[in-house]
């Protein structure tokens, strides 16, 4: 069956060995059909999976630069990830752990100005045309300014992605808090609901909706945030091992950093997401 | 008194003509709403007097003014002029009395609540302690015959058991007065008879005093001890109707009976005259 999840696997795992093939080999075949391999396919921009592979054991310190396993002998793998204060376990380390700060700081810093702004008529209308300039500005070209003003230390990393995930989850629940549907807050109040009660047991619970639909984006705009910022300056952290490889010209490195980053990504995304679907399991009408 | 206790009064077979103490006075209730700047009266000079343990049936065309009419009295929305007494004390718009019970006809089933958790959404508002709590949301789901739904959300539900789960949840809190805005206006004939047969039981046993707004007469003869006609916008008081059919009634029995037959026609031409004005 074309459709059967077997086919799907299959066609799925057939694109990826074409893909690591041809990024493997297709290089090599240049001499012979210059025409048929685009010059892009150089190793020397995009590496090879088996050298990108080796890259990523040496990096982690399961083997030494020649290629030996560290891990069987005594202490040698401690010694060798003492030598690199930024080695690939503390950069991820570090990127991770501003990631998760900037998140949860934008989530929760978005949510609650969304919240009061939402609520008031006063307040939305005073700040909305501020609001809008801010949203305009392109924010990554703040972070320049904002490794300026906080440091290279993490302080930057977590309030650049701040900055982009603030606006996303501050403008969900600005919404949300907007479309609280009325009849729900007329027939609590008829219930003898206080003010506090219809936030909490109305209001927050019908705006947390329109936030958890922002989580997926907000956490990859905080990685997006945190790695930009060690672009521009940091002594630690998965952008930084980034800028030293180019400054070397190592694509192996270069490329093992973005296979990590891209496990790191999907992780996140995945527990957001399974925390999302448990939370707003009342959505699932069963229909 | 709790559903239990109140479950063991014992009903009269029939309701002669009310002459209880009455609960609800309006003298002079009107409402006038601006509409890009032009005034539209909803509802002109409204007189009412609801007694205790009245089933009374507000009728009338769509956009005569009847929700306008209940809003009013629940608080919902302040009158333009005139007065609301409830037991003798004026009613303001933003308080809302806890004897009063009000059920929307739009869904107002809480979505991320399971029914259990909507049902005794009141009893969590006022602070009931859990035990208790779960015991009346009990009672009242068995009532309703949503037993087996307790953990389901709203979603899951259709619209006649959603419309139950609104239903008690306001009858939960034991309100002696009920206010119903069309509550079955959306179900399909079937269900509609079914959710009056649900009411037509716990009336008969509790007996609140209950305002009823609906555009459908038979919906109307079948529930009330009195029909109150509104005239075609704004909404003014046309008719009054006694409904002195036996009690306890049957939903579908009833509206084979010739005196159902005589009184529907009678306030068929009544009401017949209001819709043609709206051209309905
Ligand atoms: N909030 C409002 N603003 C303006 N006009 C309204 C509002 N509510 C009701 N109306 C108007 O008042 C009239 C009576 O409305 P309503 O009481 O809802 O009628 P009914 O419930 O009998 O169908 C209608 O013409 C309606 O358009
Ligand atoms: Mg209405």
């Amino acid at each position: 069956m074309m459709g059967s999840r077997a086919t799907v696997v299959a066609a799925q795992l057939a694109i990826i060995l074409l893909t690591l093939a041809v990024w493997q080999w297709a290089f090599d075949l240049k001499p012979y059909a210059d025409w048929l391999v685009p010059g892009l396919l150089d190793p020397y921009f995009i590496s090879k999976p088996s050298e990108i592979w080796t890259q990523l054991l040496r990096l982690a310190c399961l083997t030494n630069p020649t290629g030996d396993w560290l891990l069987g002998q005594d202490g040698a793998v401690m010694a060798c990830l003492a030598q690199n204060d930024n080695n690939l376990w503390i950069a991820t380390l570090v990127t991770l752990t501003n990631t998760l700060w900037g998140f949860a700081i934008g989530v929760a810093s978005g949510y609650i100005v969304g919240l009061l702004l939402g609520q008031s008529t006063f307040l939305s209308r005073v700040f909305e045309p501020f609001l809008v300039a801010l949203n305009s500005i392109p924010r990554i070209a703040l972070v320049p300014i904002v490794v300026m003003m906080f440091g290279i230390g993490d302080t930057s990393k977590i309030v650049t992605a701040w900055l982009l995930v603030f606006f996303l989850v501050f403008f969900n629940t600005f919404e949300g808090a907007r479309q609280v549907d009325q009849t729900l807050v007329s027939m609590s109040r008829l219930l003898q609901a206080k003010d506090w009660q219809v936030t909490s047991k109305i209001i927050i619970p019908s705006t947390l909706t329109w936030v958890f639909a922002s989580l997926t984006p907000a956490i990859s705009f905080a990685l997006i945030g945190v790695i930009v910022g060690e672009f521009i300056g940091a002594r630690q952290g998965l952008g930084r091992i980034m800028m030293e490889a180019q400054a070397r010209g190592q694509s192996s490195v270069m490329m093992a950093t973005v296979i990590v980053l891209m496990t790191i990504g999907v992780i996140l995304a995945l527990g957001v997401k399974s925390m999302q679907t448990y939370l707003l399991r009342w959505q699932n009408t069963g229909h | 008194m709790t559903f239990a206790q109140r479950d063991l009064a014992v009903a009269p077979a029939s309701v002669p003509a009310n002459t209880g103490p009455v609960r609800i006075r309006a003298r002079g209730l009107s409402k006038e709403f601006e509409i890009a700047g032009k005034r539209l009266t909803a509802v002109d000079r409204v007189d009412l007097d609801i007694r205790k343990g009245e089933f009374v049936s507000l009728l009338g065309p769509s956009g005569c003014g009847k929700s306008t009419v209940l809003n009013m009295i629940a608080g919902l929305i302040p009158a333009s002029s005139g007065t609301i007494e409830l037991d003798g004390k004026p009613l303001g718009a933003g308080h809302f009395s806890s004897k009063l019970g009000y059920v929307f006809q739009r869904d107002t089933t809480i979505p991320w609540r399971t029914v259990k958790k909507n049902v005794g959404f009141g009893l969590e508002l006022a602070g009931v302690d859990r035990a208790s709590r779960d015991r009346r949301v009990n009672e009242a789901i068995q009532q309703a015959r949503l037993n087996g739904f307790e953990n389901a959300f709203p979603g899951m539900l259709s619209g006649g058991m959603r419309q139950r789960v609104s239903l008690m949840r306001a009858l939960v809190m034991e309100p002696d007065i009920l206010l119903m805005d069309e509550p079955f206006g959306a179900l399909d004939a079937h269900t509609k008879t079914d959710m009056h047969r649900l009411l037509l039981e716990i009336w008969e046993r509790q007996h609140q005093t209950v305002i009823f707004v609906t555009h459908d007469l038979a919906e109307a003869l079948t529930l009330s001890d009195r029909i109150i006609l509104l005239s075609a916008r704004p909404g003014r008081l046309k008719e009054e109707f006694v409904v002195d059919f036996k009690r306890p009634r049957d939903a579908v029995s009833l509206r084979e009976t010739p005196e159902y037959a005589e009184l529907f026609s009678r306030v068929w031409r009544s009401l017949g005259e209001e819709m043609s004005k709206v051209g309905a």
